[in-house]
């Protein structure tokens, strides 16, 4: 009997979800979609990354870059040593996927709601990853974006997470100045869990035909926080690279920064 | 005297001049993190913005030489929340001394590694490195 019940509640499950991913429309949560997020594991907090463990794991989990792209690696590396790093992202376009999770140094909270897991993040005009739990596919042609498209399913306690639709421009940076746009074609598969009460793990495997010989398996840790001073704060990137003061008639405006050799000065 | 010790390190640099866009979001390699110097001045500005916070600093020159003034960048306003900083805890006129990271290139610019703001007593540190440990007061 209560098997009985139970196979038609999971058949009732798969159904519901089946529909949400044919229909093309976003249904209104029920009851029992809150509740079942009570189920989930507890990811709330504030996630600071693992700066030193990121730079450990590029000796660690080298990149396989193609042989013919390795050159230009190389090259970069070589000027990041000698003190004239070219940086892949001083235009303040966002790091998007994968770089946000592979180098960033901010943090990024995580929020669940029916249907969906949503990453917010400081930074780049606070960045955004959302990736839905739905149940349905990848679109067949995605507009490509800097974050792709994302679905995601749980196995127990860990988030699997299936990324396409990607920029090709978007970097797969190993630094913040050395990495190569990874000129298309990419899919990268996450397995987000945690490995202690207050460590997540993101376990990436990226597949990148156009600059990598083989699927890059690597991981990256985040610590957990709560703290309200590490309470995520807005990050627009673009202020960076202004200054604050008032015009002829007294508005307070923003003017771009003076640079002399590459740095910034200040206004007169 | 310190700052004395620091013209002639810089006379020694080679002086590679980085040219280019705004460096709004860039990687911080082109600081010599080997190398700490410390200048003390006065602020002349402390820019609270993302996604580098920038402090300049008009530092002491020599005896009958005029202030040089310097750029140093921190990392981002969420990131010095963490480490106790905020937007007030530096004022223009106040008196500090600061440790930095140097520029390569030998320009009067650095990554800011320490600050202590003679004004009110208090120092203040960027080092991320602090903040890779769970559950942080």
């Amino acid at each position: 009997m209560k098997l009985t019940r139970l196979l038609a509640l999971s058949f009732a499950f798969v159904a519901s979800v089946a529909a949400a991913a044919d229909t093309g429309t976003n249904p209104a949560p029920r009851p029992r979609d809150w509740a079942a997020i009570a189920r989930l594991p507890d990811w709330s907090g504030v996630w600071t990354p693992f700066v030193s463990d990121q730079d450990a794991r590029i000796q660690r989990d080298p990149t396989p870059w193609r042989e013919e792209v390795a050159p230009q690696i190389a090259a970069m590396v070589a000027e990041e040593r000698a003190g004239r790093p070219r940086g892949l992202f001083i235009d303040c376009l966002p790091e998007g996927m994968p770089a946000w999770m592979l180098i960033t140094h901010n943090a990024f909270e995580v929020l669940f709601t029916p249907g969906r897991v949503t990453l917010l993040g400081e930074m780049d005009g606070n960045r955004i990853r959302r990736i839905y739990t739905d149940g349905r596919g990848h679109p067949p042609d995605p507009d490509p974006t800097f974050h792709g498209h994302s679905i995601g399913h749980w196995e127990g306690g860990t988030l699997v997470v299936d990324t396409i639709g990607i920029l090709p421009q978007s970097w797969l940076a190993v630094s913040e100045a050395v990495g190569l746009p990874n000129n298309g074609d990419m899919h990268i598969v996450e397995r987000i869990h945690l490995d202690g009460p207050d460590r997540l793990v993101d376990d990436l495997e990226i597949t990148a035909p156009r600059v990598l010989a083989a699927t890059w398996k690597t991981s990256r840790i985040y610590f957990r926080q709560r703290a309200r001073k590490y309470d995520i704060v807005e990050g627009v990137c673009l202020q960076g690279g202004m200054s604050s003061r008032q015009d002829e008639f007294g508005n307070w405006i923003y003017v771009p920064i003076p640079q002399e050799d590459g740095n910034p000065l200040p206004p007169k | 005297m310190k700052f004395a010790r620091l013209r002639s390190w810089i006379s020694c640099a080679v002086l590679a001049a980085i040219t280019g866009p705004a460096l709004a979001h860039h990687s911080f390699a082109m600081f010599d993190f080997a190398k700490t110097v410390t200048i003390t001045g006065t602020v002349k500005e402390f820019q609270w913005t993302n996604p580098h916070v920038v402090l300049w600093v008009n530092a002491d020159g020599a005896a009958g030489e005029a202030p040089v003034q310097w750029s140093l960048e921190l990392t981002s306003p969420g990131n010095l929340t963490r480490g106790g900083w905020d937007r007030k805890v530096l004022n223009a006129g106040d008196r500090v001394s600061v440790d930095l990271n140097p520029l390569r290139n030998g320009n009067h610019g650095g990554a800011l590694v320490n600050v202590k703001n003679e004004t009110t007593g208090k120092s203040y540190s960027t080092n991320l490195r602090a903040y890779e440990k769970p559950g942080l007061q």
